[in-house]
């Protein structure tokens, strides 16, 4: 499924229960032209920035960063994480490429203790 | 490091031995009669499920992200006890309220030389409530904070902390290669029977706090095993610790969008049914009782000392099954 395809099913859906999901008042809300963001749901013109996408995952209620990866980009912060260390975060991210979601869920799953 | 796995505590050490860990979860199990009786152990009724405080950030109290931690939801005036696991040698400190609950002293980082204040795992399979005396403990038993029932508000006079707070300590790398590397024997593991079943009914509560804490509720028993290290076999600078926030269970629901657990059968439908109960048999010495703990009220005698009647479901049972659980004794894994 294309991300246009993807954005405009998840917003169908929402329309069924609420009219504030219609293509106009979603692009209202957005901030971009209905006739736009239509032709982003029909896959006319290219994903839009990250802070569109980003917008509109708030307003869909989706997770920003599937939506960056089904419009082919990946989100600013974590391109800046890389940046600063890409050969160490590289690696990393090559060394998981295979694991299981769960062994990879283990490593961000510590409990974090605090002030008490 | 500190992680959780499927509703368990996972403490692990590995820059101190590879097979460094342990583990402790929540059992849910039914309250005992708070009535001057001794109990055998009641059962485990399967594990609370255990949340991340920073996966609610939006929707826990601030205090709770200053903590970190996690949190389990609880019925008023329902109990738990903390199942321990594990093969290489951990001495886990647990506190109530900041009050250690085998020594009654307040909360401090690290074990204490003198007095013991931490179990030692393995040898120590369980804890089911506060030290009371040499074979006895009260129950954890979950109250409303700010209502003077926990252990905390009754020494402290203050209903600040509420929750558990643990912390784990790893043996020390070269006293597990002294004494275990060179013939390392296999501990059975000690697992308290865990009989699955819930009260379909579910109840919720409308007590004043969201948070609870836990008091002191009916005696059973129970021994504390003495520490057969010595403090200095202990690694003091790789502990790690945990505040676990203990959440009424509608407040439970309203953070997570989750129905928390039924709440459990009663000591008296439970016996009824003849299901067992439980006694721990080991040649370990045990530590005696701390007298501050010793000396707070019950929460049944509270209750009564309120001019609030009687406990509920608080009548006395007469266990007819009880299981001795040895060194030797099968496994019963549940499934949950």
């Amino acid at each position: 499924m294309t991300f246009g395809e993807y954005i405009r099913e998840r917003r169908e859906a929402l329309k069924k229960d609420d009219r504030k999901y219609s293509v106009r008042q979603v692009a209202q809300r957005i901030g971009v032209e209905p006739a736009y963001l239509s032709k982003i749901e029909r896959g006319d013109v290219a994903p839009p920035s990250e802070g569109k996408i980003r917008a509109l995952a708030l307003e869909l209620g989706e997770d920003p960063d599937v939506l960056l990866a089904m419009a082919g980009k990946v989100s600013s912060d974590l391109l800046e994480i890389i940046r600063k260390r890409p050969q160490l975060f590289a690696d990393l991210i090559r060394e998981l490429k295979a694991m299981p979601d769960r062994a990879i869920l283990r490593i961000a799953r510590d409990v974090r203790d605090g002030d008490w | 490091m500190l992680e959780l796995r499927q509703n368990s505590l996972v403490f692990s050490f590995p820059e101190v031995h590879h097979a460094a860990s342990c583990k402790i979860d929540f059992q849910r199990t039914l309250r005992i009669p708070d009535d001057n009786r001794d109990y055998p152990l009641p059962p485990g009724l399967g594990r609370f499920p255990v949340e991340h405080v920073d996966d609610f950030a939006a929707a826990v109290p601030e205090k709770w992200m200053e903590h970190g931690g996690v949190f389990i939801p609880l019925y008023q005036s329902e109990a738990l006890w903390l199942n321990f696991t594990g093969r290489y040698p951990c001495a886990i400190k647990v506190a109530a309220g900041k009050i250690n609950a085998i020594s009654g002293e307040t909360w401090s980082n690290g074990l204490s030389a003198g007095t013991q204040d931490y179990a030692v795992v393995p040898g120590q399979p369980w804890l089911d409530g506060f030290n009371i005396a040499e074979d006895l403990v009260r129950q954890f038993v979950a109250m409303p904070l700010g209502e003077g029932y926990t252990a905390e508000e009754q020494i402290t006079g203050e209903a600040e902390h509420g929750g558990l707070q643990i912390v784990a300590y790893p043996l020390r790398a070269d006293i597990y290669k002294r004494d275990f590397e060179q013939e390392f024997r296999m501990h059975a593991h000690r697992e308290r029977e865990v009989v699955l079943f819930s009260n379909p009914e579910a109840c919720y509560d409308s007590c004043a706090s969201a948070e609870m804490g836990l008091a002191p509720g009916g005696t059973m028993r129970q021994h504390i095993y003495k520490d057969k290290y010595g403090i200095d076999d202990w690694d003091q600078d790789n502990g790690f610790r945990c505040f676990v926030h203990l959440v009424n269970s509608a407040a439970y629901e309203s953070i997570t969008g989750r129905k928390p657990p039924h709440r459990p059968l009663t000591a008296q439908d439970y016996t009824r049914r003849g299901l067992p109960w439980f006694e721990h048999y080991s040649d370990d010495k045990a530590m005696g009782g701390s007298k501050v703990l010793s000396a707070l009220a019950s929460v049944g005698a509270r209750v009564i000392g309120k001019g609030q009647g009687v406990l509920p479901d608080n009548d006395p049972v007469k266990p007819r099954i009880v299981k001795t659980i040895g060194i030797n004794h099968a496994v019963r894994e549940g499934e949950f």
